[in-house]
């Protein structure tokens, strides 16, 4: 199989939607990733500093209803998009170790930004209330106001700082 | 409803997380086959020579909305209590400099949360570390949430639909949001091909076009059944209307009501209040317990002995009757107006009487005053006294005195 050869893009947002929408029927909920993340740093941070979990006004919420902290519908779901996404990484040949960098930059930069980027997502996907799966694409869906902000916004910021990271991809 | 099946959220609970990580195994699958594990493949969205993030969410999007629209026109489901459920409350302001911060998070990590989790998946290094990267911001964040509290919670409009806002059927919306992004793909492939020359000064390598054709004529289709099942009238629909009649069935008292039957027989009243714990421990109605509605089903209304009539409490009323406390053995009833009633009622000073109030109105004006002051602890004006305004002075006899 050729390791470059993606689904049809509108095929794959079709499947992609048939499956948010068979989580929206099957459990009334909908599509997440970062809120499934936090729990795991939370947990994680729980096993070395209990006591400051339970100090924390936002991360003690996680643990109020008395179940362990990685027993939730979310951490099992990112679970899931993780095997998934080995298994259709193998079955195509493409599950290699690796950097994915532009032309234009080495990959000691690329993994200082790659974190970055992240540390910046896990800040504005808690202060959303989600991110692209849990606020755009499951909010989208189902047409809440703040997730159409939200996705808006996504692309805006995207936009707007592109310019300046071009050396990066381009 | 059918549709979703709420003991997964509680009582099988174990079932339900399986089904997660199954659901998370095609969410990730398809995202990987997508092309969403490689950095440099979802940065090309913001370069515009390669738009398949936008054409992949914004599909996604379509296909789950028509999906569900569709879904309940032939009562198989709700959309708007699916909406409810599964929809986050929206907070503008932070919603919004949130979305900006996660935009430019993703140009920077080549990386949304999600597909961090795909990348690494398929073992990209840079994937791995924007996973570490926002497992450690969003634990700044927690560290940090004392000091952004105020903005965190700011704009708070709870929950808004654009349907709700524009007034009119989840369906039409639905299908102009469709229509919307029909033109949107074919402005991309535009835009695509024109940047693909100019980054790469190359012909753009040709496409087929049958795929795009079948899934825009299956969003035309989805479209216009949504739209054919709005007219079919209620009625006809007859999960729906089983379904949906356990909320309408579903005995209402008054705020009126419970504050007399609080004080005449509060032994045969169990009052559930299945509002947010922190409004629960702010204010609540006296002698009511917190039940959050999600974990209804773990108290065991089932197997008590319904003694007592169940009256549910919610913000504002539920729009639907909850499963769980359906099949409690007694009478169930709402509080009709939920909370916000309760609080217009008995925690507001009843309004002043005039002097010419009617003994009716005199009545009232005792009781809710009573019930006032017993639910606040504070005294309240007593009435007004009865203006003798049936005073006549008795007639005088004409001819008697000295007057004639």
């Amino acid at each position: 199989m050729n390791p470059e050869k993606f689904w049809n893009p509108y095929v794959a947002g079709v499947v992609l939607g048939l499956v948010l929408l068979t989580s929206f029927l099957v459990m009334g909920k909908g599509l997440g990733a970062s809120g499934g993340v936090n729990r795991v740093a939370v947990c994680a941070v729980d096993v070395v500093a209990s006591d400051h979990v339970e100090d924390n006004s936002y991360m003690a919420r996680l643990k109020a209803n008395g179940r362990p902290l990685l027993d939730s519908y979310f951490v099992f779901e990112i679970l899931g998009v993780l095997l998934g996404g080995v298994v259709a990484a193998f079955s195509a040949g493409r599950l290699k170790g690796g950097v994915i960098r532009g032309p234009r930059i080495g990959v000691s930069s690329r993994l200082a930004f790659a974190l970055a980027g992240g540390v910046l997502m896990g800040v504005a996907a808690r202060l959303a209330r989600g991110c692209t799966s849990g606020q755009a694409l499951t909010g989208g869906a189902l047409l809440s106001a703040g997730s159409w902000v939200f996705m808006l916004a996504v692309f805006a910021g995207g936009y707007a700082l592109a310019y300046f990271m071009r050396r990066q991809w381009t | 409803m059918i549709f979703p099946f709420e003991s997964l959220g509680s009582a099988d609970r174990e079932v339900g997380l399986v089904v997660a990580v199954l659901i998370g195994f095609a969410f990730g699958f398809v995202l990987e086959r997508a092309g969403f594990g490689r950095s440099t493949k979802l940065a090309a969205q913001f370069y515009l020579n390669d738009m398949t993030v936008f054409k992949v969410m914004f599909g996604a999007i379509v296909t789950a909305m028509l999906g569900l629209v569709i879904a309940d026109g032939l009562g198989l489901a709700d959309f708007q209590v699916i909406a409810e459920s599964a929809a986050s409350t929206t907070y503008m302001w932070p919603m919004l400099i949130g979305g900006l911060l996660l935009g430019a998070g993703f140009i920077i990590s080549g990386y949304c949360p999600g597909t961090s989790i795909v990348g690494a998946a398929s073992g990209n290094l840079d994937a791995l570390f924007t996973i570490v990267g926002v497992g450690l911001g969003s634990l700044l964040f927690s560290e940090f949430f004392p000091l952004i509290q105020g903005f965190y919670a700011s704009g708070d409009q709870g929950q808004m639909f654009l349907y709700q806002l524009l007034d009119i059927p989840p369906a039409l919306l639905a299908g102009g949001v469709a229509v919307m992004a029909v033109g949107c793909f074919v402005g991309a492939e535009v835009v695509e091909k024109i940047y693909t020359r100019k980054m790469s000064g190359a012909e753009p390598r040709p496409v087929p076009v049958a795929p795009r054709r079948l899934v825009f004529a299956t969003f035309g289709f989805a479209t216009l059944l949504g739209l054919a099942l709005l007219t079919v009238p209620v009625g006809a629909r007859p999960q729906v209307e089983t379904e949906m009649c356990a909320a309408c069935s579903m005995e209402k008292i008054d705020a009126e009501e419970l504050a007399r039957r609080m004080l005449d027989e509060p032994w045969k009243l169990l009052i559930l209040d299945t509002r947010e714990r922190s409004a629960y421990e702010e204010k609540r109605i006296p002698g009511s317990e917190h039940r959050a509605l999600a974990e209804l089903d773990s108290y065991g209304l089932a197997y008590s002995p319904g003694v007592k009539d169940l009256v549910l409490v919610a913000a504002d009323g539920l729009g639907y009757a909850p499963p769980a406390a359906m099949k409690y053995p007694g009478r169930v009833l709402m509080l009709e107006g939920g909370f916000a009633a309760w609080k217009k009622f008995a925690l507001e000073e009843p309004p002043a009487l005039t002097g010419d109030a009617s003994d009716e109105e005199r009545k009232d004006f005792l009781f809710r005053t009573s019930v006032h002051q017993k639910m606040t602890g504070s005294k309240a004006a007593p009435p007004p006294p009865v203006k003798a305004t049936n005073f006549k002075p008795p007639k005088k006899k004409r001819g008697g005195g000295c007057d004639g």
